[in-house]
């Protein structure tokens, strides 16, 4: 009858039309008013539809009632209100409160363990584990057990006293279950595994792997397990085993990570003996043997290096025995795998290995140098034969990366250095008719050659003063960047750098075109939407990035509820082993620091919109600034998921002065102390419009001592934008105590929004300088000066709803500053609209490398055209932006 | 070279190298997710001696009776990493598995017609295309509307080899869908 009744609103809801399970439930109720499955369900269509204060009302009134819980219509409807509430204990109380009507219940003491492992409460999770195997003792109940107490010991403090206690009942649930053949799937054994190594029993691991033949044989089959195997292996002081293991796997099957544990076993026992190099011999024998292997070469033969450097390493030369000297076998690979893309990436870190190898600075380059020496001849003949098939192609390629990697360990700063030989890469990459058949050897021309000019010209106009210079050389980079994009749409690398060196040239709008080819989603958004997010506020294009922002926020939201969802499948499948990555993945994703960077980014663009005062003053009213303050701890915890790497950097990460990914971000990336900056600037405008001087006097403190911390963390723009909030705040203080003046701290606001806008006489800016200036520097100062100038607005808008005096002076200057905020913005934009393209004519395209320019402009010249276009179109969009801004920032 | 491993979640953080190839597509989460709780010894990935993704495979098992098998979800390898035996060490994973662990019939996977090189592939590892389905793959602005083929390999449980006895005729998407 009940669920008759119920029909049609569940019909509704599988349609997801609230509207309509609303009116059903409704029905429902209006003749019978207590019907505890028709409120059950109007809880979650209310929270569902964002009622969450009705639905909390509604759902509390059925927990206080024992008698509906007994409904199974009940525990549905109810249960999912309060998942889509977010609130955990509500829900594992309804399914406790249905216990009292069912105490023996196995299905409602599941539905307790899964609601509190989705939640993350491995004590309640472990009660309930213990309460579920007291009542059925199936297999996966008592898997569930091991699994709460694993989590249970792993997520406590190290030294907390029940952690050992915990595991030990962990350890001897799983082996009773081993014992009793309870232990059937590599998830189950895995999870045992787990346990052992949370008590550092490596031994007790390795018995566990070989229990018993079935569970033998799944691990032999399992890469992972095997390659663990050897690990364990050597942990225990058994390299001997280990490289006997390690041998069988690799006879069996081609895998990176058990040549690592070979190598490490095979080192191990050199080193453990007299003279013996019998190890090393059999071991060299080995990779030869597997080298001759159709398909194996390549592993081997980079094994051999990776033998050799070990073998080689100070210390240990007597034990290298047969194994030839690091470089003999460094080039030997080289020689043998050039032809494939991947060979930098392999060889990299050896050749960086073997130069760092040496004892100082003089040594090092030394050996760079004399890698260099070896490498000219190949590089020559590789260049002279690249015409000759993608094999050649690559393989010029290939030595082309290590040239670079060897200039730059060699320490290498001469600009000229840098810039030699890009003329033949960009015939190869641009023109050549490998090019027009887009093979990838010449995308990879075209980045190397783009990579070199972007190094060559940060050593060459980097320091300060030379903007002219280095925007003049970065944009023929962008050039050269758009004409190989243009050539092959398909090439990630060359838009990425597209788009930090537009970025960096304060070109936001063709930055975010080329960004949106990549179709960066989902994940993505963690992981990549720092390359862009961000840029749109500090260049005037606000509501394009608030967009972005958006999109990142949706990510977010969507993954935090789906990923419990996740776990709680991990458990129903007995896929174990997840459990602890999928929390790691959880974790890193609701404390990511992308996350607050994009939730600071978007308050930031939300607060430019316009509105009247009065609602200005609602929202700041209104906002909820505590929510967002962070803790020295808080910040601590915050994860880095940003994809760094994506860049495809030619050097190592610590390699400063040659890492393009660090060189050419146009501001510093943002991490705590912007993530602290931005998270205090909202709570004092909340704070000086909730009236309360003491918290935004506090909290402005706070920022000014940030400020002396932060030095380069924050880009210049940022730390003004700081100061003027500090400023602002200072006024706010004044103003409140009615016995100061506020004319010094008022003065000081509005010379720093003045001395940051653009120079109302723009005109003609007759050198390469003013127009460097401008892309480096002026429209992002604009920007910054823009923004504080709305946020001063909203200090005079407080000033008068509070009814204070200072109001009036407040007005005053601030309207004396919009003249001229409006004056600058209006000549920007009417230089931009002009100027510009003669500029960039005359000052970029005319004054570059002759060779380069030639090959560039005169046969690219749509790549050019497209490049200029996109600066003026994208500063144009900056100058309207800002303009807007100041001609809406009424008061 | 390349360490073959189990992919795991946190693996989605540092992707990139491998889907920001646009034919490559990016899925939402519970995707991943999903193949990672029900499937996770079919979900593979090849990293390369530096720790950099250089490809992966999802696969799962699916079906009923006779048409138990090995399904390949997505196979993708990173533009740099290609030519390298990467994709046919994956598929030989997947294969090893369906065999030894699920015990299927055959394996098969989709691909668009157009992509010859992987077409190629398959057919040097045993696969046949079983079928045709008109109008598979939905254009998405970079990829257009196409025909899949659906192609198949016998597993030994097969052992008369009827799961890989080609279709007269193309079927539609729905005529798939419902079985």
């Amino acid at each position: 009858m009940e669920a008759l009744q119920l029909r049609p609103i569940y019909d509704a809801l599988d349609r997801t039309d609230m509207r309509r399970a609303l009116a059903e439930c409704e029905r429902v109720l209006r003749k019978h008013a207590s019907h505890y499955g028709a409120r059950a369900l109007k809880t979650f269509v209310l929270a569902k539809t964002g009622q969450t204060s009705e639905a909390l009302a509604l759902g509390q009134s059925l927990l206080d009632t024992p008698a509906a819980l007994a409904s199974q219509h009940v525990q549905q409807g109810l249960s999912m209100a309060y998942r889509v509430l977010g609130r955990p204990d509500d829900e594992i109380a309804v399914y406790t409160g249905a216990l009292a009507a069912a105490p023996e219940s196995v299905v409602l003491r599941s539905k307790i363990y899964l609601a509190a492992a989705r939640s993350l409460r491995f004590k309640e999770q472990h009660l309930a584990a213990v309460e579920l195997a007291k009542r059925c003792r199936g297999q996966r109940t008592l898997w569930w057990l091991v699994v709460a107490l694993l989590l249970c010991a792993t997520s406590a403090p190290r030294d907390a006293p029940t952690t050992a206690v915990q595991l030990a009942l962990a350890e001897r649930t799983a082996a009773k279950a081993l014992a009793e053949g309870q232990l059937t799937t590599l998830e189950e054994l895995r999870v045992y595994l787990d346990v052992l190594e949370a008590q550092g029993k490596r031994a007790e691991m390795l018995a566990a792997m070989g229990a018993d033949a079935g569970l033998a044989a799944m691990v032999l089959r399992d890469p992972d397990l095997v390659t663990k195997r050897i690990a364990l292996m050597r942990q225990t002081g058994a390299h001997e085993d280990a490289a006997r293991a390690a041998v069988a796997a690799l006879d069996a099957r081609d895998n990176w990570a058990d040549y690592v544990h070979y190598i490490g076993a095979v080192a191990a026992l050199c080193l453990d003996s007299d003279a013996a190099c019998e190890p090393s011999s059999a071991a060299w024998a080995n990779l030869q043997r597997w080298a001759a292997e159709p398909g194996r070469a390549r592993s081997a033969k980079l094994a051999a290096v990776a033998l050799a450097a070990e073998l080689h390493a100070d210390g240990r030369r007597q034990a290298a025995g047969a194994v030839p000297a690091p470089e003999v076998c460094i080039w030997d690979y080289v020689d043998g795998f050039r032809h494939k893309a991947i060979c930098y990436t392999d060889i990299m870190q050896y050749i960086v290995g073997h130069v760092r190898s040496a004892p100082d600075g003089e040594a090092r380059v030394a050996v760079a140098a004399r890698l260099d020496e070896q490498l000219g001849p190949r590089l020559l003949a590789a260049r002279e034969a690249a015409g000759r098939g993608a094999d050649a192609a690559q393989a010029w390629i290939s030595l082309e990366r290590i040239r670079y990697l060897l200039q730059a360990l060699r320490g290498e700063t001469g600009a000229a250095a840098w810039a030699a030989d890009v003329v033949p890469l960009l015939a190869f990459g641009l023109e050549s008719k490998e090019a027009r058949k887009k093979q990838p050897a010449c995308s990879d021309a075209v980045l190397i050659a783009a990579q070199r000019l972007i190094q060559a010209a940060f050593f060459a106009h980097g320091a300060a003063g030379r903007s002219g210079q280095l925007a003049a050389a970065l944009f023929c980079v962008v050039c050269v960047l758009e004409a190989g994009i243009r050539l092959n749409d398909n090439t990630p690398l060359l838009k990425l750098y597209a788009v930090r060196l537009y970025l960096y040239l304060s070109c936001y709008d063709r930055a975010r075109a080329i960004y949106d080819t990549l179709r960066v989603k989902h994940i993505q958004h963690d992981t990549l939407a720092h390359i862009i997010a961000g840029q749109g506020v500090a260049l005037g294009c606000h509501m394009p990035d608030l967009e972005l922002c958006y999109d990142g926020v949706a990510f977010y939201d969507m993954a935090r509820a789906k990923i419990p969802r996740e776990l709680e499948a991990a458990y129903q499948n007995g896929t174990y082993s997840n459990v602890r990555d999928f929390i790691e993945f959880q974790d890193n994703l609701a404390h990511a620091m992308q996350r607050e960077c994009t939730h600071r980014l978007a308050l930031r663009a939300e607060a430019l919109a316009h509105a009247s005062a009065k609602d200005i003053l609602a929202n700041w009213a209104d906002a909820d600034a505590r929510s967002i303050a962070h803790t020295d701890e808080s910040l601590a915890a915050l994860h880095d998921n940003r994809d760094l790497a994506v860049m495809g950097l030619l050097t190592p990460p610590d390699m400063l002065p040659w890492n393009l990914e660090l060189l050419t971000r146009p501001a510093p990336l943002p991490g705590a102390p912007w993530i602290r900056a931005f998270s205090l600037v909202p709570q004092i405008m909340h704070y000086i419009v909730a009236a309360d001087v003491d918290a935004a006097d506090a909290r402005a403190a706070e920022l000014a001592a940030l400020l002396a911390e932060a030095g380069d963390a924050l880009s210049p723009q940022d730390a003004l934008f700081a100061r003027g909030i500090c400023a602002v705040a200072a006024v706010y203080s004044r103003a409140s105590s009615k016995s100061e003046s506020i004319d010094a701290h008022l003065d000081a606001l509005v010379e720093l929004v003045r001395g940051r806008l653009p120079d109302e006489q723009l005109g003609e800016p007759d050198s390469a300088d003013a127009l460097g200036d401008l892309a480096l520097r002026a429209i992002r100062d604009a920007a910054a000066a823009t923004e504080l100038f709305a946020y001063a607005v909203i200090l005079k808008h407080a000033l008068a709803a509070q009814r204070l005096p200072a109001a009036a002076p407040a007005g005053l200057a601030l309207g004396e500053l919009r003249k001229a905020g409006l004056r600058a913005a209006n000549a920007l934009r009417g230089w931009a609209d002009k100027r510009l393209r003669a500029h960039i004519d005359a000052h970029w395209i005319a004054s570059g490398d002759d060779a380069l320019l030639y090959l560039v402009c005169s046969k690219h010249k749509q790549s050019v055209d497209l490049a200029t276009k996109a600066c003026v179109t994208s500063w144009q969009r900056s100058a309207k932006g800002l303009l807007a801004q100041w001609e809406q920032l009424s008061l | 070279m390349s360490a073959l491993r189990r992919f795991r979640a946190m693996d989605l953080f540092r992707f990139n190298s491998v889907n920001l190839d646009r034919f490559t597509e990016t899925y939402d989460l519970s995707f991943y997710l999903s193949y990672l709780s029900q499937w996770p010894d079919l979900f593979t990935l090849a990293e390369s001696a530096d720790g950099r993704m250089m490809a992966y495979l999802m696969g799962k098992v699916e079906g009923e009776g006779a048409d138990w098998h090995g399904h390949v979800t997505a196979l993708t390898v990173a533009p740099e990493c290609r030519r390298l035996g990467l994709a046919r060490g994956l598929m030989s994973g997947l294969e090893d598995a369906s065999e030894k662990t699920h015990d299927c019939y055959f394996v098969d996977l989709f691909v668009r017609p157009s992509n010859a090189a992987a077409v190629r592939l398959y057919e040097e590892l045993g696969y046949i295309v079983y079928r045709q389905v008109l109008e598979y793959y939905i254009g998405d602005g970079v990829m257009p509307t196409e025909n899949a083929y659906d192609m198949r390999k016998a597993m030994p449980r097969d052992t008369h080899r009827r799961s890989v006895v080609p279709l007269e005729r193309p079927i539609t998407v729905e005529e798939l869908l419902g079985g």
